[in-house]
Protein backbone atom coordinates (compact mmCIF):
# COMPACT_ATOMS: atom_id res chain seq x y z
CA UNK A 1 0.00 0.00 0.00
CA UNK A 2 1.63 2.89 -0.82
CA UNK A 3 1.59 6.25 1.00
CA UNK A 4 0.99 8.90 -1.82
CA UNK A 5 -2.13 7.39 -2.96
CA UNK A 6 -3.51 6.54 0.80
CA UNK A 7 -3.06 10.72 1.03
CA UNK A 8 -4.83 11.26 -2.26
CA UNK A 9 -7.90 9.69 -0.59
CA UNK A 10 -7.69 12.05 2.23
CA UNK A 11 -7.27 15.36 0.24
CA UNK A 12 -11.40 15.73 1.24
CA UNK A 13 -11.12 15.19 4.15
CA UNK A 14 -7.85 17.63 4.65
CA UNK A 15 -9.72 20.34 2.73
CA UNK A 16 -12.52 19.95 5.35
CA UNK A 17 -10.08 20.32 8.42
CA UNK A 18 -8.32 23.31 7.35
CA UNK A 19 -11.60 25.01 6.20
CA UNK A 20 -13.15 24.30 9.81
CA UNK A 21 -9.60 25.63 11.57
CA UNK A 22 -10.69 28.51 9.47
CA UNK A 23 -13.76 29.37 10.54
CA UNK A 24 -12.74 29.00 13.88
CA UNK A 25 -10.03 31.19 13.74
CA UNK A 26 -12.66 33.50 12.32
CA UNK A 27 -15.16 33.15 15.43
CA UNK A 28 -12.35 33.71 17.67
CA UNK A 29 -11.10 36.91 15.80
CA UNK A 30 -13.39 39.86 17.80
CA UNK A 31 -12.61 38.16 20.95
CA UNK A 32 -9.91 38.94 22.94
CA UNK A 33 -8.30 35.25 23.28
CA UNK A 34 -4.81 35.04 23.98
CA UNK A 35 -2.21 33.91 21.26
CA UNK A 36 -2.00 30.35 22.92
CA UNK A 37 -5.86 29.55 22.44
CA UNK A 38 -5.65 30.57 18.85
CA UNK A 39 -2.64 28.76 18.28
CA UNK A 40 -3.69 25.53 20.39
CA UNK A 41 -6.94 24.98 18.71
CA UNK A 42 -5.76 24.52 15.02
CA UNK A 43 -2.77 22.23 16.55
CA UNK A 44 -4.26 19.91 19.08
CA UNK A 45 -7.04 19.37 15.83
CA UNK A 46 -3.95 18.92 13.05
CA UNK A 47 -2.15 16.44 15.35
CA UNK A 48 -5.26 14.61 16.48
CA UNK A 49 -6.23 14.14 12.66
CA UNK A 50 -2.76 13.12 12.17
CA UNK A 51 -2.04 10.42 14.37
CA UNK A 52 -5.78 9.12 13.47
CA UNK A 53 -4.53 8.61 9.79
CA UNK A 54 -1.55 7.05 10.69
CA UNK A 55 -2.88 4.45 12.45
CA UNK A 56 -5.32 3.85 9.85
CA UNK A 57 -2.39 3.87 7.45
CA UNK A 58 -0.08 0.91 9.40
CA UNK A 59 -3.67 -1.38 9.93
CA UNK A 60 -4.74 -0.95 6.32
CA UNK A 61 -0.97 -1.33 5.27
CA UNK A 62 -0.74 -4.69 7.26
CA UNK A 63 -3.78 -5.79 5.99
CA UNK A 64 -3.32 -4.93 2.58
CA UNK A 65 -0.16 -6.39 2.05
CA UNK A 66 -0.64 -9.79 3.43
CA UNK A 67 -3.36 -10.07 0.77
CA UNK A 68 -0.75 -8.93 -1.80
CA UNK A 69 1.54 -11.04 -1.19
CA UNK A 70 -0.92 -14.47 -0.39
CA UNK A 71 -2.37 -13.54 -3.91
CA UNK A 72 1.62 -13.43 -4.97
CA UNK A 73 1.95 -16.83 -3.55
CA UNK A 74 -1.23 -18.71 -4.24
CA UNK A 75 -1.27 -20.99 -7.28
CA UNK A 76 -5.14 -21.23 -6.36
CA UNK A 77 -5.75 -17.45 -5.83
CA UNK A 78 -9.51 -17.82 -5.42
CA UNK A 79 -8.65 -19.60 -2.26
CA UNK A 80 -7.30 -16.38 -0.35
CA UNK A 81 -10.43 -15.39 1.54
CA UNK A 82 -9.37 -18.81 3.44
CA UNK A 83 -6.22 -17.37 4.23
CA UNK A 84 -6.64 -13.83 5.48
CA UNK A 85 -7.58 -12.93 9.41
CA UNK A 86 -10.26 -11.09 9.83
CA UNK A 87 -9.68 -7.36 10.11
CA UNK A 88 -11.16 -5.04 12.80
CA UNK A 89 -12.25 -2.10 10.37
CA UNK A 90 -15.36 -2.46 8.28
CA UNK A 91 -13.76 -2.20 4.70
CA UNK A 92 -11.99 -5.26 5.26
CA UNK A 93 -14.76 -7.15 6.59
CA UNK A 94 -16.44 -6.20 3.43
CA UNK A 95 -13.46 -6.92 0.59
CA UNK A 96 -13.43 -10.61 2.99
CA UNK A 97 -16.86 -10.92 2.71
CA UNK A 98 -17.24 -10.27 -0.68
CA UNK A 99 -14.18 -12.82 -1.82
CA UNK A 100 -16.25 -15.34 0.01
CA UNK A 101 -18.78 -15.21 -1.81
CA UNK A 102 -17.17 -15.05 -4.92
CA UNK A 103 -15.45 -17.41 -4.17
CA UNK A 104 -18.24 -19.87 -2.85
CA UNK A 105 -20.12 -18.99 -6.55
CA UNK A 106 -17.15 -19.44 -8.51
CA UNK A 107 -16.62 -23.50 -6.64
CA UNK A 108 -20.28 -23.96 -7.28
CA UNK A 109 -20.07 -23.26 -10.79
CA UNK A 110 -16.77 -24.64 -11.68
CA UNK A 111 -18.37 -27.82 -9.62
CA UNK A 112 -21.40 -27.94 -12.06
CA UNK A 113 -19.01 -28.10 -15.19
CA UNK A 114 -17.01 -30.80 -13.51
CA UNK A 115 -20.37 -32.61 -13.24
CA UNK A 116 -21.02 -32.27 -16.55
CA UNK A 117 -18.43 -33.56 -17.71
CA UNK A 118 -17.67 -36.71 -15.75
CA UNK A 119 -21.69 -37.38 -16.66
CA UNK A 120 -20.89 -36.76 -20.19
CA UNK A 121 -17.78 -38.92 -20.02
CA UNK A 122 -19.73 -41.89 -17.99
CA UNK A 123 -22.57 -41.45 -20.93
CA UNK A 124 -19.16 -41.87 -23.61
CA UNK A 125 -17.88 -44.91 -22.36
CA UNK A 126 -21.08 -46.22 -21.75
CA UNK A 127 -21.53 -46.25 -25.17
CA UNK A 128 -18.73 -47.08 -26.47
CA UNK A 129 -19.30 -50.65 -24.74
CA UNK A 130 -22.80 -50.70 -26.29
CA UNK A 131 -21.39 -49.89 -29.57
CA UNK A 132 -18.87 -52.69 -29.41
CA UNK A 133 -21.84 -55.55 -29.10
CA UNK A 134 -23.00 -54.54 -32.50
CA UNK A 135 -19.56 -54.39 -33.94
CA UNK A 136 -18.82 -58.07 -32.08
CA UNK A 137 -22.01 -59.22 -33.46
CA UNK A 138 -21.04 -58.22 -36.82
CA UNK A 139 -17.38 -59.36 -36.93
CA UNK A 140 -19.26 -63.08 -35.41
CA UNK A 141 -21.56 -63.07 -38.69
CA UNK A 142 -18.38 -62.19 -41.41
CA UNK A 143 -16.59 -64.91 -39.79
CA UNK A 144 -19.02 -67.20 -39.79
CA UNK A 145 -19.95 -66.09 -43.92
CA UNK A 146 -16.44 -65.50 -45.19
CA UNK A 147 -15.94 -63.93 -48.72
CA UNK A 148 -14.83 -61.16 -50.25
CA UNK A 149 -17.62 -58.94 -50.12
CA UNK A 150 -17.57 -59.44 -46.13
CA UNK A 151 -13.86 -59.15 -46.04
CA UNK A 152 -14.06 -55.97 -47.98
CA UNK A 153 -17.26 -55.03 -44.43
CA UNK A 154 -14.67 -56.61 -42.43
CA UNK A 155 -11.97 -53.94 -42.77
CA UNK A 156 -14.09 -51.15 -42.88
CA UNK A 157 -15.25 -52.27 -39.20
CA UNK A 158 -11.54 -52.04 -37.88
CA UNK A 159 -11.79 -49.36 -38.79
CA UNK A 160 -14.95 -48.04 -36.91
CA UNK A 161 -13.32 -50.14 -34.16
CA UNK A 162 -10.20 -47.84 -34.41
CA UNK A 163 -12.94 -45.07 -34.06
CA UNK A 164 -14.75 -46.09 -31.27
CA UNK A 165 -11.59 -46.76 -29.36
CA UNK A 166 -9.76 -43.32 -30.17
CA UNK A 167 -13.19 -41.66 -28.99
CA UNK A 168 -13.04 -43.77 -25.54
CA UNK A 169 -9.46 -42.90 -24.71
CA UNK A 170 -10.17 -39.20 -25.99
CA UNK A 171 -12.83 -39.04 -23.35
CA UNK A 172 -10.03 -40.82 -20.46
CA UNK A 173 -7.28 -38.55 -21.41
CA UNK A 174 -9.28 -35.59 -20.57
CA UNK A 175 -10.71 -36.57 -17.25
CA UNK A 176 -9.17 -35.32 -14.00
CA UNK A 177 -8.83 -38.62 -12.24
CA UNK A 178 -6.68 -41.77 -12.44
CA UNK A 179 -7.81 -43.73 -14.66
CA UNK A 180 -4.98 -45.47 -15.35
CA UNK A 181 -3.85 -49.07 -13.49
CA UNK A 182 0.17 -49.36 -13.60
CA UNK A 183 1.61 -52.97 -13.78
CA UNK A 184 4.86 -54.67 -14.76
CA UNK A 185 3.91 -55.51 -18.52
CA UNK A 186 6.02 -57.35 -21.13
CA UNK A 187 6.83 -55.47 -24.22
CA UNK A 188 7.14 -58.54 -26.65
CA UNK A 189 3.56 -59.27 -25.69
CA UNK A 190 1.70 -55.55 -26.39
CA UNK A 191 3.25 -55.46 -29.52
CA UNK A 192 2.77 -58.99 -30.47
CA UNK A 193 -1.00 -58.07 -29.54
CA UNK A 194 -1.37 -54.92 -31.88
CA UNK A 195 0.43 -56.41 -34.54
CA UNK A 196 -2.20 -59.46 -34.56
CA UNK A 197 -4.88 -56.76 -33.93
CA UNK A 198 -4.39 -55.12 -37.58
CA UNK A 199 -2.87 -58.57 -39.38
CA UNK A 200 -5.55 -58.84 -41.83
CA UNK A 201 -4.07 -55.06 -43.47
CA UNK A 202 -1.00 -55.56 -42.82
CA UNK A 203 -0.98 -59.25 -44.81
CA UNK A 204 -2.57 -57.64 -47.25
CA UNK A 205 -0.07 -55.41 -47.91
CA UNK A 206 2.78 -57.93 -47.23
CA UNK A 207 4.35 -56.26 -44.87
CA UNK A 208 7.60 -57.38 -43.74
CA UNK A 209 7.58 -57.43 -39.80
CA UNK A 210 11.31 -57.67 -38.34
CA UNK A 211 10.56 -57.58 -34.27
CA UNK A 212 13.78 -57.91 -32.33
CA UNK A 213 14.77 -57.40 -28.69
CA UNK A 214 11.45 -56.82 -27.02
CA UNK A 215 11.54 -59.40 -24.28
CA UNK A 216 11.50 -56.37 -21.25
CA UNK A 217 9.47 -55.69 -18.57
CA UNK A 218 7.76 -51.79 -18.33
CA UNK A 219 5.98 -50.54 -15.75
CA UNK A 220 2.72 -49.20 -17.52
CA UNK A 221 -0.96 -49.88 -18.16
CA UNK A 222 -0.30 -52.01 -21.17
CA UNK A 223 -4.08 -51.21 -22.70
CA UNK A 224 -2.70 -47.06 -22.66
CA UNK A 225 -0.08 -48.92 -24.54
CA UNK A 226 -1.55 -51.05 -26.85
CA UNK A 227 -3.81 -48.20 -27.57
CA UNK A 228 -1.58 -46.01 -28.33
CA UNK A 229 0.67 -48.42 -30.60
CA UNK A 230 -2.15 -49.40 -32.51
CA UNK A 231 -2.24 -45.65 -33.52
CA UNK A 232 1.43 -45.44 -34.20
CA UNK A 233 0.84 -48.72 -36.43
CA UNK A 234 -1.87 -47.41 -38.17
CA UNK A 235 -0.07 -43.99 -39.07
CA UNK A 236 3.12 -46.89 -40.82
CA UNK A 237 0.05 -48.44 -42.61
CA UNK A 238 -1.51 -45.29 -44.15
CA UNK A 239 1.67 -43.80 -44.83
CA UNK A 240 3.25 -46.45 -46.69
CA UNK A 241 4.81 -46.28 -49.95
CA UNK A 242 2.62 -47.54 -52.36
CA UNK A 243 5.65 -48.40 -55.24
CA UNK A 244 8.11 -51.25 -52.54
CA UNK A 245 7.23 -53.24 -49.75
CA UNK A 246 6.66 -51.78 -46.77
CA UNK A 247 8.83 -52.60 -43.84
CA UNK A 248 7.82 -52.30 -40.07
CA UNK A 249 10.67 -52.39 -37.31
CA UNK A 250 10.22 -52.46 -33.88
CA UNK A 251 12.73 -53.28 -31.18
CA UNK A 252 13.83 -51.73 -27.94
CA UNK A 253 16.88 -50.86 -26.05
CA UNK A 254 17.90 -50.79 -22.07
CA UNK A 255 19.44 -48.31 -20.39
CA UNK A 256 20.00 -47.61 -16.95
CA UNK A 257 17.12 -45.40 -16.11
CA UNK A 258 15.61 -46.20 -18.88
CA UNK A 259 13.84 -48.21 -22.17
CA UNK A 260 13.28 -46.79 -25.11
CA UNK A 261 10.81 -48.59 -27.59
CA UNK A 262 11.92 -47.63 -30.94
CA UNK A 263 9.17 -48.02 -34.25
CA UNK A 264 10.78 -47.63 -37.77
CA UNK A 265 8.81 -47.98 -40.97
CA UNK A 266 9.82 -47.09 -44.83
CA UNK A 267 6.69 -45.42 -45.37
CA UNK A 268 6.40 -41.55 -46.96
CA UNK A 269 7.91 -39.27 -44.05
CA UNK A 270 6.93 -35.79 -42.67
CA UNK A 271 8.20 -33.37 -44.39
CA UNK A 272 10.96 -31.41 -42.40
CA UNK A 273 9.19 -28.05 -40.52
CA UNK A 274 5.60 -30.41 -39.51
CA UNK A 275 7.79 -33.23 -37.33
CA UNK A 276 7.46 -30.72 -34.65
CA UNK A 277 3.36 -30.17 -35.10
CA UNK A 278 2.23 -33.26 -35.57
CA UNK A 279 1.56 -33.84 -31.86
CA UNK A 280 -0.70 -31.04 -32.31
CA UNK A 281 -4.54 -31.49 -31.96
CA UNK A 282 -5.88 -31.18 -35.31
CA UNK A 283 -2.67 -30.69 -36.94
CA UNK A 284 -2.85 -33.22 -40.30
CA UNK A 285 -0.12 -31.40 -42.44
CA UNK A 286 1.08 -32.29 -46.24
CA UNK A 287 0.54 -35.77 -45.79
CA UNK A 288 -2.36 -35.40 -43.98
CA UNK A 289 -4.29 -33.50 -47.25
CA UNK A 290 -3.18 -36.71 -49.64
CA UNK A 291 -6.19 -37.15 -51.58
CA UNK A 292 -6.61 -40.51 -49.88
CA UNK A 293 -5.22 -40.08 -46.29
CA UNK A 294 -8.44 -38.48 -44.68
CA UNK A 295 -6.20 -37.31 -41.64
CA UNK A 296 -8.36 -35.97 -38.62
CA UNK A 297 -5.14 -34.84 -36.92
CA UNK A 298 -6.33 -36.64 -33.44
CA UNK A 299 -4.54 -39.84 -33.48
CA UNK A 300 -0.97 -38.93 -32.29
CA UNK A 301 -2.02 -35.86 -30.30
CA UNK A 302 -4.13 -38.49 -28.05
CA UNK A 303 -0.70 -40.53 -28.21
CA UNK A 304 1.15 -37.49 -26.64
CA UNK A 305 -1.39 -36.06 -24.15
CA UNK A 306 -1.75 -40.13 -23.09
CA UNK A 307 2.01 -40.72 -22.78
CA UNK A 308 2.24 -37.66 -20.79
CA UNK A 309 -0.24 -38.62 -18.15
CA UNK A 310 1.37 -42.15 -17.85
CA UNK A 311 4.57 -40.32 -17.46
CA UNK A 312 6.36 -41.81 -20.78
CA UNK A 313 7.79 -39.80 -22.70
CA UNK A 314 7.35 -39.68 -26.97
CA UNK A 315 8.84 -38.01 -30.00
CA UNK A 316 9.14 -38.90 -33.64
CA UNK A 317 11.98 -38.66 -36.39
CA UNK A 318 11.65 -38.30 -39.80
CA UNK A 319 12.99 -38.10 -43.24
CA UNK A 320 10.50 -37.03 -45.91
CA UNK A 321 10.97 -40.34 -48.46
CA UNK A 322 12.45 -42.08 -46.24
CA UNK A 323 10.78 -42.75 -43.23
CA UNK A 324 9.65 -42.80 -39.75
CA UNK A 325 10.68 -43.37 -36.53
CA UNK A 326 8.97 -42.94 -33.18
CA UNK A 327 9.88 -43.25 -29.96
CA UNK A 328 8.60 -44.13 -26.71
CA UNK A 329 10.53 -43.64 -23.91
CA UNK A 330 9.45 -45.95 -20.62
CA UNK A 331 11.32 -44.38 -16.99
CA UNK A 332 12.86 -46.84 -15.10
CA UNK A 333 11.44 -44.75 -12.26
CA UNK A 334 12.35 -45.98 -8.35
CA UNK A 335 8.66 -44.95 -7.75
CA UNK A 336 6.96 -47.82 -9.81
CA UNK A 337 9.37 -50.37 -8.36
CA UNK A 338 8.52 -49.86 -4.82
CA UNK A 339 5.40 -52.79 -4.84
CA UNK B 1 -17.68 -83.27 -27.96
CA UNK B 2 -17.20 -81.10 -25.47
CA UNK B 3 -20.12 -78.75 -24.55
CA UNK B 4 -19.56 -74.96 -24.63
CA UNK B 5 -22.42 -72.93 -22.60
CA UNK B 6 -22.76 -69.54 -24.30
CA UNK B 7 -24.34 -67.00 -21.08
CA UNK B 8 -24.64 -63.88 -23.75
CA UNK B 9 -27.83 -61.82 -23.97
CA UNK B 10 -27.26 -59.99 -27.27
CA UNK B 11 -29.13 -62.90 -29.88
CA UNK B 12 -27.11 -61.62 -32.92
CA UNK B 13 -23.81 -62.51 -31.07
CA UNK B 14 -24.80 -65.50 -29.31
CA UNK B 15 -26.22 -67.22 -32.55
CA UNK B 16 -23.61 -66.51 -34.65
CA UNK B 17 -20.83 -67.64 -31.63
CA UNK B 18 -22.61 -70.72 -31.61
CA UNK B 19 -22.63 -71.54 -35.51
CA UNK B 20 -18.80 -70.60 -35.22
CA UNK B 21 -18.04 -72.96 -32.39
CA UNK B 22 -20.25 -75.92 -33.94
CA UNK B 23 -18.42 -74.93 -37.33
CA UNK B 24 -14.72 -75.50 -35.30
CA UNK B 25 -16.13 -78.90 -33.16
CA UNK B 26 -17.64 -78.09 -30.35
CA UNK B 27 -20.80 -78.37 -29.14
CA UNK B 28 -22.61 -75.03 -28.30
CA UNK B 29 -25.49 -74.07 -26.28
CA UNK B 30 -26.95 -71.24 -25.50
CA UNK B 31 -28.73 -69.72 -22.50
CA UNK B 32 -31.64 -67.96 -23.75
CA UNK B 33 -32.79 -66.58 -20.20
CA UNK B 34 -31.87 -64.99 -17.43
CA UNK B 35 -33.90 -65.88 -14.43
CA UNK B 36 -32.08 -68.55 -13.18
CA UNK B 37 -29.17 -68.23 -14.17
CA UNK B 38 -26.60 -70.09 -11.89
CA UNK B 39 -28.66 -73.05 -11.66
CA UNK B 40 -29.28 -73.19 -15.79
CA UNK B 41 -25.51 -72.97 -16.13
CA UNK B 42 -24.80 -75.70 -12.94
CA UNK B 43 -27.68 -78.12 -14.59
CA UNK B 44 -26.30 -78.08 -18.30
CA UNK B 45 -22.87 -78.78 -16.76
CA UNK B 46 -20.94 -76.90 -19.73
CA UNK B 47 -17.41 -78.28 -20.37
CA UNK B 48 -16.60 -74.48 -20.32
CA UNK B 49 -18.51 -71.27 -19.73
CA UNK B 50 -18.51 -68.02 -22.09
CA UNK B 51 -20.03 -65.84 -19.79
CA UNK B 52 -20.63 -61.95 -20.67
CA UNK B 53 -20.35 -59.96 -17.78
CA UNK B 54 -23.47 -57.31 -18.58
CA UNK B 55 -26.09 -59.89 -18.57
CA UNK B 56 -30.15 -58.88 -17.35
CA UNK B 57 -30.89 -59.37 -14.04
CA UNK B 58 -27.96 -60.38 -12.97
CA UNK B 59 -24.39 -59.87 -13.00
CA UNK B 60 -21.92 -61.57 -14.41
CA UNK B 61 -19.26 -61.49 -11.76
CA UNK B 62 -21.59 -62.49 -9.24
CA UNK B 63 -22.29 -65.33 -11.14
CA UNK B 64 -18.65 -66.54 -12.13
CA UNK B 65 -17.88 -66.16 -8.16
CA UNK B 66 -20.96 -68.40 -7.54
CA UNK B 67 -20.11 -71.31 -10.08
CA UNK B 68 -16.86 -71.34 -8.60
CA UNK B 69 -18.10 -72.33 -5.06
CA UNK B 70 -19.63 -75.52 -6.78
CA UNK B 71 -17.92 -76.39 -10.10
CA UNK B 72 -14.41 -75.59 -11.43
CA UNK B 73 -15.68 -75.74 -15.11
CA UNK B 74 -13.22 -73.36 -16.92
CA UNK B 75 -14.69 -69.45 -17.55
CA UNK B 76 -14.21 -67.39 -20.25
CA UNK B 77 -15.55 -63.92 -19.71
CA UNK B 78 -16.28 -61.84 -22.32
CA UNK B 79 -17.25 -58.09 -22.17
CA UNK B 80 -17.16 -54.75 -23.63
CA UNK B 81 -15.61 -52.96 -20.73
CA UNK B 82 -11.95 -53.28 -20.99
CA UNK B 83 -9.89 -51.80 -18.38
CA UNK B 84 -7.20 -53.31 -16.54
CA UNK B 85 -8.97 -53.32 -13.47
CA UNK B 86 -12.00 -54.86 -15.11
CA UNK B 87 -9.69 -57.81 -15.99
CA UNK B 88 -8.64 -58.00 -12.37
CA UNK B 89 -11.74 -58.03 -10.76
CA UNK B 90 -12.43 -60.83 -13.26
CA UNK B 91 -9.41 -63.00 -12.73
CA UNK B 92 -10.06 -62.69 -8.37
CA UNK B 93 -13.62 -63.65 -9.04
CA UNK B 94 -12.51 -67.25 -10.26
CA UNK B 95 -12.59 -66.75 -14.27
CA UNK B 96 -9.67 -67.96 -16.30
CA UNK B 97 -9.53 -65.74 -19.37
CA UNK B 98 -11.18 -62.45 -20.35
CA UNK B 99 -11.85 -61.63 -23.96
CA UNK B 100 -12.95 -57.81 -24.82
CA UNK B 101 -15.39 -57.60 -27.61
CA UNK B 102 -15.13 -57.22 -30.13
CA UNK B 103 -12.96 -59.95 -29.95
CA UNK B 104 -10.57 -61.62 -32.44
CA UNK B 105 -12.25 -64.83 -32.78
CA UNK B 106 -8.54 -67.04 -33.50
CA UNK B 107 -7.50 -66.14 -29.78
CA UNK B 108 -10.63 -67.08 -28.81
CA UNK B 109 -10.62 -70.13 -30.48
CA UNK B 110 -7.00 -71.17 -29.08
CA UNK B 111 -8.12 -69.93 -25.39
CA UNK B 112 -11.39 -72.48 -25.51
CA UNK B 113 -9.12 -74.90 -27.09
CA UNK B 114 -6.05 -74.85 -24.55
CA UNK B 115 -8.29 -74.57 -21.37
CA UNK B 116 -10.94 -77.71 -22.58
CA UNK B 117 -7.42 -79.37 -22.84
CA UNK B 118 -5.91 -78.82 -19.82
CA UNK B 119 -9.67 -79.66 -18.24
CA UNK B 120 -10.00 -82.77 -19.62
CA UNK B 121 -6.24 -83.63 -20.38
CA UNK B 122 -7.21 -85.39 -23.52
CA UNK B 123 -5.70 -83.05 -25.79
CA UNK B 124 -2.15 -83.68 -24.30
CA UNK B 125 -1.06 -85.97 -26.94
CA UNK B 126 2.38 -85.74 -28.21
CA UNK B 127 1.76 -86.77 -32.00
CA UNK B 128 -0.67 -86.83 -34.26
CA UNK B 129 -0.72 -89.89 -36.80
CA UNK B 130 -1.88 -88.33 -40.15
CA UNK B 131 -1.63 -91.97 -41.82
CA UNK B 132 1.81 -91.70 -44.21
CA UNK B 133 3.74 -89.94 -41.53
CA UNK B 134 3.42 -89.31 -37.55
CA UNK B 135 3.82 -85.45 -36.16
CA UNK B 136 5.61 -85.08 -33.45
CA UNK B 137 4.53 -82.34 -31.80
CA UNK B 138 7.42 -82.15 -28.65
CA UNK B 139 10.42 -82.31 -30.92
CA UNK B 140 8.72 -80.15 -33.98
CA UNK B 141 9.23 -83.18 -36.06
CA UNK B 142 8.16 -85.33 -39.00
CA UNK B 143 8.24 -89.66 -38.35
CA UNK B 144 8.20 -92.06 -41.49
CA UNK B 145 9.45 -95.55 -40.88
CA UNK B 146 11.72 -95.09 -38.26
CA UNK B 147 13.05 -91.98 -40.28
CA UNK B 148 12.96 -88.23 -38.64
CA UNK B 149 13.38 -85.44 -40.31
CA UNK B 150 13.53 -82.24 -38.27
CA UNK B 151 11.09 -79.11 -39.24
CA UNK B 152 11.56 -75.11 -38.26
CA UNK B 153 8.40 -74.41 -36.32
CA UNK B 154 6.96 -71.97 -38.76
CA UNK B 155 7.46 -75.42 -41.15
CA UNK B 156 5.82 -77.54 -38.58
CA UNK B 157 3.49 -74.68 -38.11
CA UNK B 158 2.60 -75.07 -41.72
CA UNK B 159 2.45 -78.63 -41.68
CA UNK B 160 0.08 -79.18 -38.69
CA UNK B 161 -2.23 -76.72 -40.04
CA UNK B 162 -2.48 -78.77 -43.22
CA UNK B 163 -3.30 -81.81 -41.62
CA UNK B 164 -6.00 -80.85 -39.68
CA UNK B 165 -7.43 -79.15 -42.57
CA UNK B 166 -6.76 -82.73 -44.83
CA UNK B 167 -8.18 -82.72 -48.76
CA UNK B 168 -9.42 -78.90 -48.52
CA UNK B 169 -7.77 -76.23 -50.05
CA UNK B 170 -5.97 -74.01 -47.95
CA UNK B 171 -5.44 -70.68 -49.24
CA UNK B 172 -1.95 -68.25 -48.55
CA UNK B 173 -3.57 -66.20 -47.08
CA UNK B 174 -5.18 -68.74 -44.43
CA UNK B 175 -2.26 -70.15 -43.80
CA UNK B 176 -0.68 -66.24 -43.27
CA UNK B 177 -3.51 -65.47 -40.85
CA UNK B 178 -2.59 -68.28 -38.93
CA UNK B 179 0.92 -68.48 -38.32
CA UNK B 180 0.46 -64.40 -37.51
CA UNK B 181 -2.18 -65.17 -34.89
CA UNK B 182 0.81 -67.71 -33.42
CA UNK B 183 2.76 -64.48 -33.53
CA UNK B 184 4.96 -65.92 -36.30
CA UNK B 185 4.68 -62.74 -38.33
CA UNK B 186 6.07 -63.55 -41.76
CA UNK B 187 5.41 -62.11 -45.62
CA UNK B 188 4.37 -63.53 -48.56
CA UNK B 189 8.52 -64.60 -49.94
CA UNK B 190 8.99 -66.20 -46.57
CA UNK B 191 5.96 -68.01 -46.83
CA UNK B 192 6.92 -69.01 -50.23
CA UNK B 193 10.22 -70.16 -49.12
CA UNK B 194 8.98 -72.04 -46.26
CA UNK B 195 6.43 -74.08 -47.93
CA UNK B 196 9.92 -74.58 -50.83
CA UNK B 197 11.79 -75.99 -47.52
CA UNK B 198 8.90 -78.01 -46.30
CA UNK B 199 8.42 -79.69 -49.94
CA UNK B 200 12.23 -80.72 -49.94
CA UNK B 201 11.58 -82.11 -46.42
CA UNK B 202 8.87 -83.71 -47.44
CA UNK B 203 10.33 -85.38 -50.48
CA UNK B 204 13.24 -86.46 -48.35
CA UNK B 205 10.55 -89.01 -47.02
CA UNK B 206 9.19 -89.74 -50.38
CA UNK B 207 6.01 -87.51 -49.54
CA UNK B 208 6.50 -84.80 -51.96
CA UNK B 209 3.51 -85.65 -53.79
CA UNK B 210 0.85 -85.61 -51.14
CA UNK B 211 1.47 -81.63 -50.50
CA UNK B 212 0.37 -80.32 -54.32
CA UNK B 213 -0.06 -76.37 -54.92
CA UNK B 214 -3.37 -75.30 -56.61
CA UNK B 215 -2.63 -72.28 -58.68
CA UNK B 216 -4.48 -68.99 -57.77
CA UNK B 217 -5.99 -71.15 -54.69
CA UNK B 218 -3.41 -72.41 -52.19
CA UNK B 219 -2.26 -75.71 -51.51
CA UNK B 220 -3.86 -78.98 -50.20
CA UNK B 221 -2.66 -82.08 -48.24
CA UNK B 222 -3.68 -85.05 -50.18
Amino acid sequence: MNFHKFIKDKVIQMILLVFAIFTIEIFLLPNNYNNFIRIYIPMILVVTYVISIVIEFCTKRKFYNKIVDFINDLDEKYLIAELIKNPNFCEGELLIETLKQTEKSMLENVNKYKYLQEDYKEYIELWIHEIKIPIAASKMIIENNKNQVTKSIDEELDKVENFVEQALYYARSNNLEKDYYIKKSNLKEIVNECIKKNKSILIEEDTLINLHDLDMIVNTDDKWIMFILNQILQNSIKYRKANIQSKIEIYAEKFKEKIVLHIKDNGIGIKSGEVERVFEKGFTGTNGRLSNKKSTGIGLYLCKKLCDKLGIGIKIESVQNEGTEVIIIFPNSSYVQLD
Amino acid sequence: MQKILIAEDDEKLRNELKIFLIKNGYDAEILEKFDNTINDILQIKPDLLLLDINLPNIDGEYICKEIRKQSDMPIIIITSRDSEIDELLCSNYGADHYITKPFNIQILLAKISTLLKRSTLTGNQEKINANEFVLNISKNTIEKNEKEIELTRNEFRILKYLVERRNKIVSREEIMEFLWDSESFIDDNTLTVNITRLRNKLEELDLKSLLETKRGQGYILK
